[in-house]
């Protein structure tokens, strides 16, 4: 499985590559949703994007409806992970075909959660 | 029309208590000074949010703290963090707290990118600040505030950081 991480701030990144590497992803890095476009164009494919909103070049709102416009990439699933949390704003992600969506700050337990419901982990129950 | 909506000071402190807890540990909690400190000099992380509400978010802090927050966010020790380390850690702080402060104001509005100083950000007749939270992390002093465009409230008021420097090195993420 492949994750790419869209966030211009590197320690966003960061954290974002340590929870999912510790799921068992591979993962690629983008500083905005241009760079990530990029990456997908040159033949990435990932299960799983993670994407801020509020990016320079590119905003991850236009990156979201890029990529649902595009049926190459139909198959990749696109979570939010942002400070964006006026609902209109919510709708509006969805709307344009965000799987699900994650508020900043977040746990790593609310990224695997919400993995877990995309089907993308599956956690071991305890014997 | 600019609301003159101020946050409540309370509101503002959860959401520096939670992001901060969220990202930096429950070992070390924040927590409020008992008395009211000088504003940090040495780095400041400031947002802004412009629609319905407008105003900034300000985080001053001291390098050692910044270098602390940094190194925790990233996993590094101190003494490998290079100053766009810091830079970057602390625009992401200011980045989340200035989004939620914004989730407590009338909306729909929209976030800045953020903007960190190593130094203080001057005076501006074009703001006052109407919530200043004076904390402490690991016996460091930081100090977050809230400020409004001075043509949102008929109360004229003073400007943050009067008393403080020019900064000498800006720059955007």
């Amino acid at each position: 499985m492949h994750a790419l991480i869209i966030d211009d701030s590197r320690t966003m990144r960061t954290i974002l590559r340590r929870i999912v590497t510790e799921l068992g992803f591979e993962t690629t890095e983008a500083g905005n949703g241009q760079e990530a476009l990029d990456a997908l164009e040159a033949g990435l494919e990932p299960e799983l994007c993670l994407i801020d909103w509020n990016m320079p070049l590119m905003d991850g709102y236009t990156f979201v409806t890029r990529v649902r416009a595009d049926p190459r990439w139909r198959n990749v699933t696109l979570m939010m992970v942002t400070t964006e949390s006026e609902h209109g704003q919510i709708v509006r992600a969805l709307a344009a075909g965000a799987h699900e969506y994650v508020i900043k700050p977040f746990t790593p337990d609310a990224i695997v959660e919400k993995l877990e419901l995309l089907g993308l982990v599956v956690q071991e129950v305890p014997a | 029309m600019i609301a003159a909506v101020e946050p409540e000071i309370g509101d503002v402190y959860a959401v520096v208590e939670e992001v901060w807890s969220t990202f930096l540990g429950t070992d070390e909690p924040i927590l409020p000074e008992v008395a009211p400190v000088d504003r940090p000099q040495e780095w400041t992380a400031m947002t802004t949010v412009g629609g319905a509400w407008e105003g900034a978010v300000l985080v001053a802090v001291t390098d050692r703290l910044a270098r602390d927050v940094a190194a925790a966010m990233l996993a590094l020790d101190p003494a490998d963090l290079a100053p766009e380390d810091v830079s970057d850690a602390l625009g992401e702080l200011v980045n989340v707290i200035g989004g939620n402060v914004k989730s407590l104001m009338p909306g729909p509005s929209t976030l800045s990118l953020p903007l960190v100083a190593s130094g203080a950000v001057p005076a501006s007749h074009q703001r006052r600040e109407v919530c200043r939270l004076d904390l402490s992390w690991r016996r460091q002093s930081l100090c977050v505030s809230v400020c409004v465009p001075t043509g949102a409230s008929p109360e004229p008021g003073p400007t943050p950081d009067s008393s403080t420097s020019t900064s000498t090195s800006e720059e955007t993420r």
